[in-house]
């Protein structure tokens, strides 16, 4: 019987393995930017789990509105990362830390 | 049964997914791994029963957000040995953080004095239930300020992604085809009447 | 359906059972469907040959059998059994996988489409979401396969290709907002019912903008021409599959016919009545009761007419019409469609609320 527990434990693990990869990747901004979806993909999980088994609606609707945002900070952040490339040839998280543009 | 067989095989690919994109050799072979994560996160959902937002992920994350990011992926010319460096060396370190707060949530979850209906199957619903329906009551009933809010945020992305991309390369001549398109016979075409040569 | 495979598999215990008639059932729903739409897909390769040969004054294949018909089967011969040539340093599981990826989503759309009253191999209320995604889906077909070439060619043809495919289909997410607010459901059959009535009930007449968008766009995401620049022979070598040959590029070439095939049906589901009756409706009436009244009643005739014209209006397309520049293109997507498709929900909309037209009950 799937109950409760399984899908917040999956979406725990799930959040555990994007903290990892944010951790672990020194270098690459697309990583990391990758490495946040996946944080609020376990998110979603845990609202939409909750939402089921408790049988409130707000918890779904919560979902609508982060997936919205989400996919606006990655179009944002992609764009910024395209400016950045274009001007300093490189995506090492670690080269881009001069406030001038 | 069967529903326990198909939430264990994709569990298991999910994570399996997400150990993928953090440890593949190339930022495209990440970003398909992220698509099968949302993927089969998409199942799962369809298992919960909320078809709806299981369709809205495939639609707007695997079908808009994560083109976009193939696209910026496969545009840069990333040195694939240099941003690989280093992962041995922090793996270690970054695999006991993780640990640490996968063991801190499931505690959390586990506890036997948190209330929640822990471990009561999920209440079915009835035959002819739409769960579209039902979202779309909350949102434009319950919600609707936020709502619009959200729609004000998509428009923002709109805008601030274009206008941060946009350049105007000096010396590129583009065509203007508004103009090519309102063109007429008229300007183009003028029919002479020549008399014919005749030999003198 | 289900209680003729439950009886006749009634010697099994009842723990499995139940679950062993429903993957039944549902195994003999889907593949006749898809060997009908993949004899469907093999015959139009012909029928196209043919008929955009008789629009250019000349006969088209009619070597291989009587009037040339068992082409298809000689085309399919031919590419399977050519040589799968894998190009040096590409990347091989995603050169091969690509293809896949192209075809799967073309086919799995045609679960919801519900073929004759009361029939979808799938009724789901999200029906016409699923379609709409999977539509998305297949633009990964085609970016992995120009990169997974590594060919400088095929790569820009890729992403050419792939960025008109994304502007198209928010035109074609649009028009279908529309239908949505016409047909008051997401459930294909439930539009389908919607329609009833005649001709001039369906959805074409009070969406006829949205009608012409969703078509062209519809043309535009499929690369097919006039908009084919990404993959037109004399402009950019072929574009995306360049590097592909035998197995493979047959897999690209059937997606997209499936492709043209399940938007034709998508046309005709949405915009001019699915398996409903052309001589339905009360204008007709004095059939009834005649030897003639079969012809008011619906049924998947109605529907497969229906979407055999809506793809010979893709091959004349192509027979007629100039290839439209890629510039030209994305102005025509971004700038005009969605304009277009964006203006005439609000006029929808005060049709909803002045309760005219198909609102008025």
């Amino acid at each position: 019987m799937i109950s409760l527990t399984h899908y917040l434990s999956l979406s725990a693990v799930l959040f555990g393995i994007s903290v990892a990869g944010i951790f672990i990747n020194r270098k690459n901004v697309i990583l990391l930017l990758m490495c946040v979806e996946l944080l609020l993909l376990a998110v979603n999980f845990n609202f939409i789990a909750l939402s089921r088994f408790m049988g409130d609606t707000t918890g779904q609707v919560f979902v609508f509105f982060v997936l919205t945002v989400a996919a606006a900070e990655s179009a944002i952040g992609l764009a910024i990362l395209v400016v950045l490339f274009r001007t300093r040839r490189s995506i090492n998280v670690q080269e881009l830390d001069v406030l001038r543009g | 049964m069967i529903t326990m067989i198909i939430f264990g095989f994709l569990a298991t690919v999910l994570v399996g997914a997400g150990i993928g994109v953090i440890t593949a050799r190339n930022p495209v072979y990440s970003a398909i791994f992220l698509v099968l994560a949302f993927v089969t996160s998409a199942v799962l959902w369809l298992l919960l029963e909320a078809e709806f937002l299981a369709i809205v992920l495939v639609l707007v994350y695997v079908g808009a957000v994560m083109v976009l990011f193939l696209f910026v992926v496969m545009m840069l010319d990333v040195n694939i040995a240099a941003a690989r460096e280093g992962f041995t060396r922090y793996a270690p370190i970054g695999a006991i953080v993780a640990g640490i707060v996968v063991f801190e949530l499931l505690a959390v979850i586990w506890a036997k004095q948190s209330g929640l209906p822990v471990t009561a199957p999920l209440v079915t619903n009835p035959a002819g239930h739409s769960n579209t329906r039902e979202i779309g009551l909350a949102l434009y009933g319950d919600y609707v300020f936020e709502f619009e809010l959200a729609a004000f945020i998509l428009l923002l992305a709109i805008v601030v992604a274009i206008m941060l991309t946009l350049r105007s390369r000096p010396g590129l001549r583009t065509q203007d085809v508004a103009a090519q398109v309102k063109v007429r016979r008229e300007d183009r075409v003028r029919l002479v009447k020549v008399p014919a040569e005749t030999e003198p | 359906m289900y209680e003729f495979i439950d009886s006749l598999l009634a010697f099994l215990p009842e723990p499995p059972r139940s679950t062993v008639v429903t993957l039944v059932t549902i195994a003999l729903q889907i593949v006749p469907l898809v060997v009908v739409l993949i004899l469907c897909v093999a015959f139009l390769t012909y029928i196209e040959r043919k008929v955009i040969g008789y629009m250019q004054n000349r006969i088209g294949p009619n070597r291989v059998g009587p009037g040339g018909w068992l082409q298809p089967f000689a085309d399919t011969i031919k590419m399977i059994v050519k040589e799968v040539v894998v190009p040096a340093n590409a990347d091989r599981f995603l050169f091969l996988a690509a293809p896949l990826l192209s075809i799967v989503p073309a086919l799995a759309a045609w679960a919801v489409i519900p073929l004759f009253p009361g029939f979808a191999i799938a009724e789901i209320d999200a029906a016409l979401l699923y379609v709409l995604a999977l539509t998305s889906l297949s633009v990964y077909g085609v970016i992995l396969a120009g990169w997974a070439s590594n060919s400088k060619y095929a790569f820009l043809g890729a992403m050419r290709s792939a960025a008109q495919m994304v502007a198209y289909e928010i035109a074609m997410g649009f028009a279908l907002v529309g239908v949505l607010m016409a047909g008051g459901s997401l459930n294909l059959g439930e539009i389908v019912a919607r329609q009833a009535g005649g001709v001039l009930s369906w959805f074409w007449l009070p969406l006829f903008p949205l009608f012409l968008v969703y078509f062209i766009s519809g043309v535009a995401e499929t690369n097919r021409a006039p908009f084919d620049v990404a993959e037109g022979e004399s402009e950019i070598v072929a574009g995306f599959h360049v590097e592909y040959s035998g197995v493979t590029f047959a897999i690209f070439f059937l997606a997209e016919y499936a492709n043209m095939i399940l938007i034709a049906t998508l046309t005709a589901v949405m915009f001019f009545g699915g398996w409903e009756s052309f001589l339905a409706g009360p204008a007709f009436a004095v059939l009834d009761g005649t030897v003639l009244e079969f012809l008011r009643w619906p049924s998947l005739g109605w529907l497969a007419l229906k979407m055999a014209f809506f793809v010979f209006c893709f091959l004349w397309f192509r027979a007629t019409f100039p290839r439209y520049r890629y510039d030209q293109i994305m102005r025509l997507g971004w700038k005009v469609f969605i304009p277009v498709t964006l203006v005439w929900i609000l006029v929808e909309g005060a049709m909803v609320v002045a309760r005219i037209g198909p609102w008025s009950a």
